[in-house]
């Protein structure tokens, strides 16, 4: 499967989380790594073990995302990817953090009610001092 | 496979494993839900009673009512892993709040990923401050008195191991350490 634009790739990976919203169990896998693959530019000598800590131009990044499904359940298996290029990055990130933070919405929300208790009892043990 | 306390340390160390192989290391973000086991502490109770009396089947339906109400609770594992080397750095979370944050730092590290020259922010560089160790499995644990020893290690660690110029790294130390200092306080109470 080809990459994907971003625009699909969003929305697509907006899928894949709603997927998972209605379920009691599953993962997503989201990964990122530098696209070195298939580049025109060849590092300069091979010999050379450090060769990839120069780039004389900075390179693209992948970006993957799949339900983790393989084995026998392969059929239900989603694999979406894109590329970015290093001038989109600022940009791809803030769209992939709203779409993150959407999708992820069984994480333990802030919660307020632990600390509004402690505020509480903390005033009346201040107002308990004092008078005794 | 060290799981790392804060995520300030997973980005630093990940930040050093990138500048070391930025060609080979991939970052995978794994999000998973899972049904939720514990109990919340009155059903524990509850549950203690009713084994102390015969348990009466109106009871027991339920406390299966309330375990199922309870939603399914998501996790977040990030993980840098360099296959050449076989480092894999982790770190857990399961808080929606700290969801945003954790995306910047896979764009900082993405930056560092392509190649782009990275800005050093206060906060990309203080991550040595809490923790010198290679491996920080969680908080050291609280000594009185002992919180300026501790900052004064850290920064000691950071500045033996940050690349960034001394400067930075020292104020970077005292800033996490700060932080420790007042996370502790609020603990204490």
């Amino acid at each position: 499967m080809g990459h994907l634009t971003h625009d699909e790739f969003f929305t697509r990976l907006a899928d894949l989380f709603s997927t998972r919203k209605n379920k009691a169990h599953g993962a997503v896998y989201l990964t990122q790594k530098r696209l070195t693959f298939n580049q025109e530019e060849t590092y300069a000598s091979k010999s050379d073990s450090f060769e990839d800590l120069y780039v004389p131009r900075p390179l693209p990044i992948l970006i993957r995302a799949t339900n983790g499904k393989s084995k026998e359940h392969r059929a239900a298996k989603v694999k979406l990817s894109t590329v970015v290029q290093p001038q989109d990055l600022d940009m791809f990130y803030a769209r992939y953090a709203e779409v993150c933070k959407a999708g992820m919405a069984a994480l333990k929300p802030r919660d307020r009610t632990k600390r509004k208790a402690k505020a509480k009892k903390r005033k009346i043990g201040a107002a308990g001092t004092p008078a005794s | 496979m060290p799981y790392y306390g804060k995520s300030e340390d997973w980005l630093h160390q990940s930040a050093l494993l990138l500048q070391a192989r930025p060609a080979t290391t991939r970052i995978t973000t794994r999000y998973h839900i899972k049904p939720a086991r514990r109990m919340p502490k009155s059903a524990k109770a509850e549950e203690a009673g009713a084994a102390a009396n015969p348990p009466q089947p109106e009871e027991t339906a339920q406390q299966q009512q309330q375990e199922e109400e309870k939603p399914p609770r998501g996790h977040l594992v990030l993980k840098t892993y360099d296959p050449a080397s076989g480092v894999t750095l982790k770190y857990k979370t399961s808080k929606a709040a700290e969801v945003t944050r954790l995306v910047q730092m896979l764009g900082t590290l993405g930056r560092r990923m392509a190649g782009v020259a990275v800005e050093t922010t206060p906060a990309a560089t203080s991550g040595g401050g809490a923790g010198g160790d290679e491996v920080v499995m969680g908080e050291a644990p609280p000594v009185g008195g002992g919180e300026s020893e501790a900052a004064a290690a850290g920064g000691g660690g950071s500045g033996a191991q940050t690349p960034t110029p001394a400067a930075g790294a020292g104020s970077g130390a005292g800033a996490g350490g700060g932080g420790g200092k007042g996370k502790k306080k609020k603990g204490k109470r």
